[in-house]
């Protein structure tokens, strides 16, 4: 029970684009879930509630560099290169990014729809 | 070139110090396990991420090896593209690298070992090598990532799109506004799963919410932990009857309707909770039933308390009326349109089809599938019998059509199979193979299989129901309700559109009740009155349940429970009836238990009540063949001494080498499972008694060395991790059936664990349950310590069974011994011509039943009614009499008759010598020998006294438990001498008292109360030897006078191989106040003492 208590959760962690949410039980780039693992942002963590190890972490999101929305890590709401973006930015500034990572925006642009993704991609 | 190659193999520190690329990567050899190992000692330690030798490990090295394979693809197949491209300068996006890399795709990064430093773990590994090793540890860790985060996604949008999530705003503000709240949806709106979570996340705490069914805790705790995430915390927990993850943090707990009812029981307002939520009301299950009326009389007095009842969409009303006309919120569920298809079966005539389901129209839907739906389109079948002969009747038909076809995997399903051959419907059929699942009602609303496109609904359910006349469970099959109709035609559009075919007409539909008779309309309420009375609800007749149980049903559980001794004449709880109240257990069973340890037979009784409170272990395909293994177990004294005999072997396998007994079981013909909950109920058996103080507490287990401490620690910390284990691979993933699957789908056990042949691999989790819940070396002491040694302990042990059994006794039909074996019949109080049930150990050796050897009997015996004077007579107490085909007496004891009935009836009534005796006004006996007669009378009123009063001793005092003791080394002795008796006596079947000779509530020698033994009419002259007192008595007196006189030596009865011991002389239980009016003073008189008393005036 020690445990738990350790890894109890902050608060709800709900992504703007999606709002998928999810009780986030740390804020940081050193999840204290492990030693040997940094983070490259500021991300919202919990413990991964696949598994009894309690080694094991999840990031949920974090902001996006650009616009400051808080998004998650599904690859319908942002994408990370170097740092994170959400979808919105990202299109936006599709062309300050390296054709691999275009392709991919280019891939996502058409036909899903998702909650509040930006208008006028397709006419 | 050729010096490298020389020296492949060897360790890093012989590496040439800047091999070039290629040269490198022409050596390394990943596969090398040497080189592995380099590696993982360096990046994967003890506290890493990954740790060596793990799972985990395993999984990254094959990851590894993918990505390898990948990567040399990609660099033959293309080119580096040159990465200078022109790019829009976005000024807050300059600092972005020029050149592309995945790796600055991943957000994370690894601490590990710096390959710079030459004296860190990875200073001798080659710099290229870590590169390499930590790029691909890194895009395995991503990987980790995205499947993860995908998956709660999934999660979280299966959830959102369940038909309830709509209504969680509306349940929420209803649920603020109102007390109670009926939240009415079909199976497959998601409310069992999602209307905890959203109370959870909604910041209610101090949830409970019940199930009828135990397999349901354990399951929807499961889903309901993953689904708010946290499946691996303490916040979701659930409590059965063996099993319970609750903690202090736990916030909501799902638990049986029975559970919840006994922390009714001992905290009356439920203060622990703050919300309840009762599923499944609309099943009405008795316990349910029951505790709507608890919670409707609580309610007032916990204003705070809320309630969610669940039910399906039928009959909502009647909830919502009995709690005050509670909203219902209505859910619509969630199904696809569905074609009825009405396909009465003609009418067959002829007799021998009674037997036997016909299982051709069945075939017939099955060829029609066939002929219909190409096989590409899929869609499983799902198919509806009334129970286990139909379900046995049809699969054999099944699996010859679907080895012709080729087309099919036919599976059973109903409750008797092991969970993992249940588990085996869930499992997918290969492509262009459906399953056909043939199920018991089990599938209309406990179990939910997804991919069923068709049902076949054979319109009927056998269910118990229960005469209480004649106290008689029967299992009959009956039409359905036109409800219970809907559920299984709605399990066909769970997926899709689906077909439902009724083997029956629109008429029959229509003219089916509306809804299923609740269960308490159709059961015994002795469990439930006793539950009543222990929870001071008030008169059973007056409470206001939901819908009032017949009042005859009440009136017999009433009566049963005051014949049980577990109320008093005043219909208030005893103290046996209150121990009683707490065992989950059939009262019959917990009388056994308390009179078993009120004897210090305690080990064995708990064995035995364990192994009858569970389903047979024999498998279906054994049970009927004399020939099997276990047979050699048998015990010619009864079926509960069988089960007592396979349990103590089973747990010597087990302590042998435990990993065997699976194997043991199979060979023996034993389905294993059930003696794991036998090991468990013996378990909480013993803790109930230990409780109540009739039972020592368990030794503290010897501290023993620090060694073995530390040894013992490990095993349990190892099957922990073995528990966890399994727990998290399971359900993971869904077999896929073999074409030829359902070959030993018959037989539940062959499925049971999988295939045991492929050896050490497989963890025989069963096994490792049972290690952590018991301590084996003392299951194992206590078995052999329960092993009965002497004829004694047998004799005493048949005692206890045969008195908590009383007056379910069935006495052999006289003819029998000139019967053949598979004739014998037996009669009991309510029922003639009742069979053994083929198991039985008496339906293979009925000719210990016989009283005499068969030769004897022949000349004398056919030509009488009566049977010949023996003192061998003996009488069956049974544990249950089952009305299938033929009433069937189920689990026997053979007993001898005369002092069976001596002690355990309720009324005796004799005539003026007491050379016949009526007991319970059913079964009478002729004794040889007037004289022996009244001596066993008196050693019986003494015994069953002394019996009484020891019982209530150990009951009252069970603290003072020493105290007790030496009355029952006493006790024992004499039931013993007493068992030993031989009076030669005859069976008086169905005669008519003489005439004049009629016994008179003057001669009820043990008329309930004990009141009067006075009589007039009978009495001769007869002169005490012991105090010379002469005076004209009646056969009873003379024995109260015995049994009192303070000059008698204390005889054995007769026959009795030894003299007993002198017993404690005690205030007899004859003694009544008495007030004599020629003189005007009290005195406490036996009716002797009174005759005596009364001559001084004359
Ligand atoms: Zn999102
Ligand atoms: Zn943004």
């Amino acid at each position: 029970m020690a445990c738990e208590a350790e890894h109890s959760p902050l608060g709800m962690f709900e992504c703007q684009l999606c709002a998928l949410t999810a009780p986030y039980s740390y804020v940081g780039q050193r999840p204290p879930y492990t030693q040997s693992i940094v983070l490259l942002e500021e991300s919202y963590v919990m413990k991964d509630p696949f598994t009894s190890d309690k080694d094991r972490f999840l990031i949920l999101g974090s902001r996006c560099s650009l616009c400051g929305r808080l998004v998650c890590v599904g690859p319908e709401c942002s994408l990370f290169y170097c740092r994170r973006f959400c979808l919105p930015c990202a299109q936006e500034n599709a062309a300050a990014f390296p054709p691999e990572v275009q392709q991919d925006l280019e891939k996502k642009k058409s036909p899903r729809k998702r909650p509040s993704s930006q208008h006028g991609s397709r006419t | 070139m050729s010096l490298p190659r020389t020296r492949e193999g060897r360790g890093p520190r012989d590496q040439p110090p800047t091999p070039s690329w290629e040269e490198a990567r022409e050596r390394w050899n990943w596969h090398h396990p040497e080189k592995r190992r380099l590696f993982e000692d360096a990046f994967f330690q003890a506290e890493g991420y990954i740790r060596r030798g793990s799972e985990e490990c395993q999984k990254f090295w094959s990851f590894f090896e993918r990505m390898q394979r990948f990567q040399s693809l990609r660099a033959t197949g293309k080119q580096e593209e040159e990465a200078g491209r022109l790019r829009h300068c976005i000024p807050a996006l300059a600092d972005l690298p020029p050149t592309y890399d995945p790796r600055y795709r991943i957000n994370l990064s690894i601490l590990g070992p710096d390959a710079q430093d030459a004296r860190g773990p990875a200073g001798s590994l080659p710099p290229e090598r870590v590169s390499e090793f930590r790029g691909a540890l890194l895009h395995y860790l991503d990987f980790g990532q995205k499947q993860a985060f995908a998956r709660l996604a999934r999660l979280q949008r299966e959830r959102a799109a369940l038909p309830i999530s709509q209504y969680r705003d509306r349940i929420l503000q209803t649920l603020k506004e109102h007390q109670v709240v009926v939240v009415a949806g079909d199976t497959g709106c998601g409310k069992s799963t999602q209307v905890p979570q959203y109370l959870l996340a909604a910041g209610f705490s101090h949830v409970a919410c019940t199930q009828p069914r135990r397999i349901a805790c354990i399951s929807l705790a499961k889903r309901v932990g993953l689904e708010s995430l946290s499946q691996y915390g303490s916040q979701v927990g659930y409590q059965i009857r063996f099993e319970s993850t609750r903690s202090a943090a736990t916030k909501i707990v799902f638990l049986t309707v029975g559970l919840l009812l006994r922390h009714v029981q001992r905290e009356p307002t439920l203060p622990q909770y703050r919300v309840l939520i009762v599923d499944e009301v609309h099943e009405r299950h008795l316990h349910n039933d029951f505790l709507l009326g608890v919670l409707q009389r609580l309610l007032p007095r916990r204003p705070d308390l809320k309630v969610i009842l669940m039910s399906a969409t039928v009959n909502t009303s009647l909830f919502s009326a009995y709690f005050g006309q509670a909203p219902v919120v209505q859910v619509p569920g969630r199904l696809f349109p569905i074609t009825v298809v009405y396909q009465p079966q003609e009418a067959e005539p002829t007799a021998s089809t009674l037997e036997k389901l016909d299982p051709r129209p069945f075939i017939r839907v099955l060829e029609a599938i066939d002929s219909k739906y190409p096989p590409e389109e899929r869609g499983d079948l799902l198919v509806f019998l009334s129970g286990l002969a139909e379900i046995g009747a049809v699969l054999e038909a099944a699996q010859a059509h679907a080895r012709r076809s080729g087309r099919w995997v036919v599976l059973p399903l109903h409750s008797t199979l092991s969970v993992a051959a249940q588990d085996k419907v869930f499992d997918v059929a290969p492509p262009g193979v459906r399953k056909c699942i043939l199920s018991t009602n089990i599938a209309e609303t406990s179990v939910t299989i997804d991919g069923i496109r068709f049902v076949v609904d054979s319109g009927k359910v056998k269910e118990m129901s229960y005469d209480p006349q004649a106290k008689l469970q029967r299992l009959q099959e009956f039409w359905i309700s036109q409800a219970s109709a809907e559920q299984r035609k709605g399990r066909a559009g769970r997926t899709g559109p689906g077909v439902c075919f009724r083997l029956y007409a629109e008429s029959d539909y229509d003219a089916f009740a509306p809804y299923p008779v609740p269960e308490i309309r159709r059961v015994a309420l002795d469990a439930l009155v006793l539950q009543m009375k222990s929870m001071s609800v008030g008169d059973p007749r007056t409470f206001p349940f939901i819908e009032p149980p017949p009042a005859a049903s009440l009136e017999t559980a009433i009566l049963y429970l005051r014949d049980q001794g577990a109320l008093d004449g005043s219909e208030a709880l005893t103290p046996i009836g209150s121990l009683l109240a707490q065992l989950p257990v059939d009262i019959v069973i917990g009388k056994m238990l308390v009179l078993g340890s009120v004897l210090h037979l305690a080990e064995p009784v708990l064995t035995i009540a364990a192994a009858l409170s569970v389903q047979s272990p024999f498998t279906r395909s054994t049970r009927s063949n004399p020939k099997c293994a276990w047979r050699a177990l048998e015990s010619d004294h009864g079926d509960p001494f069988t089960l007592f005999n396979v349990f103590n072997n089973w747990v010597q396998v087990k302590s042998d080498r435990s990993t065997k007994s699976r194997r043991w079981c199979r060979r023996e013909g034993i389905e294993e499972h059930r003696l794991y909950e036998m090991a468990n109920l013996r378990r909480q058996f013993k803790e109930l008694l230990e409780d109540h103080g009739l039972l020592a507490g368990t030794q503290a287990p010897k501290p023993g060395d620090s060694y073995s401490r530390l040894r013992q620690h490990r095993e349990r910390q190892e099957l922990y991790q073995l528990k966890r284990q399994h727990e998290e691979g399971a359900g993971r993933r869904r077999k896929v059936l073999r074409l030829q699957e359902d070959q030993d789908g018959g037989s539940s056990d062959e499925d049971w664990g999988g295939d045991t042949s492929q050896g050490a691999g497989d963890v025989d989790i069963q096994d490792v349950k049972f290690k952590l819940r018991h301590d084996l070396e003392q299951l194992q002491e206590a078995a052999s310590s329960a092993q009965v040694r002497t004829r004694d302990q047998m004799t005493l042990l048949k005692l206890v069974l045969a008195r908590g059994l009383y007056p379910q006794f069935a006495i052999p039909d006289p003819f029998n011994s000139s019967r053949k074996d598979s004739d014998q019949i037996f009669h009991t109080q309510a029922k003639q011509g009742a069979v053994l049930h083929p198991t039985c150990v008496f339906a293979n050796s009925p000719e210990v039943l016989h009283p005499q050897e068969p030769e004897a009997t022949e000349g004398k015996g056919s030509q009488d009614n009566r049977d010949p004077m023996s003192s061998k007579h003996q009488l069956l107490a049974f544990v249950s009499l089952l009305e299938t085909s033929k009433p069937y007496l189920v689990n026997c004891v053979r007993v001898p008759a005369l002092q069976s009935l001596l002690l355990f009836s309720r009324s005796l009534d004799t005539n003026g010598d007491c050379s016949r005796l009526v007991a319970d006004g059913w079964l009478e006996l002729q004794l040889a020998d007037g004289e022996s007669a009244v001596r066993l009378l008196a050693a019986t009123l003494r015994l069953r006294a002394q019996w009484e009063s020891a019982m209530d001793g150990q009951l009252a005092q069970a603290r003072r438990r020493r105290r007790a003791a030496e009355e029952v080394v006493a006790l024992s002795k004499e039931l013993l001498q007493f068992m030993a008796s031989k009076v030669p006596a005859s069976w008086v079947p169905a005669a008519p008292w003489p005439e004049g000779q009629e016994p008179s509530p003057d001669t009820a020698l043990l008329a309930q109360s004990n009141a009067d033994l006075y009589s007039d009419c009978l009495r001769s002259f007869w002169t005490c030897p012991h105090c010379e007192l002469h005076v004209p008595l009646t056969p009873l007196e003379r024995i109260a006078h015995e049994n009192t006189c303070p000059q008698a030596p204390r005889d054995a009865p007769p026959g009795a191989e030894e003299a007993a011991p002198e017993p404690l002389r005690k205030v007899s239980d004859l003694q009544r106040p008495y007030h004599c009016k020629a003189c005007q003073k009290d005195f406490l008189f036996t009716p002797t003492d009174v005759l005596r008393h009364q001559r001084q005036h004359v």
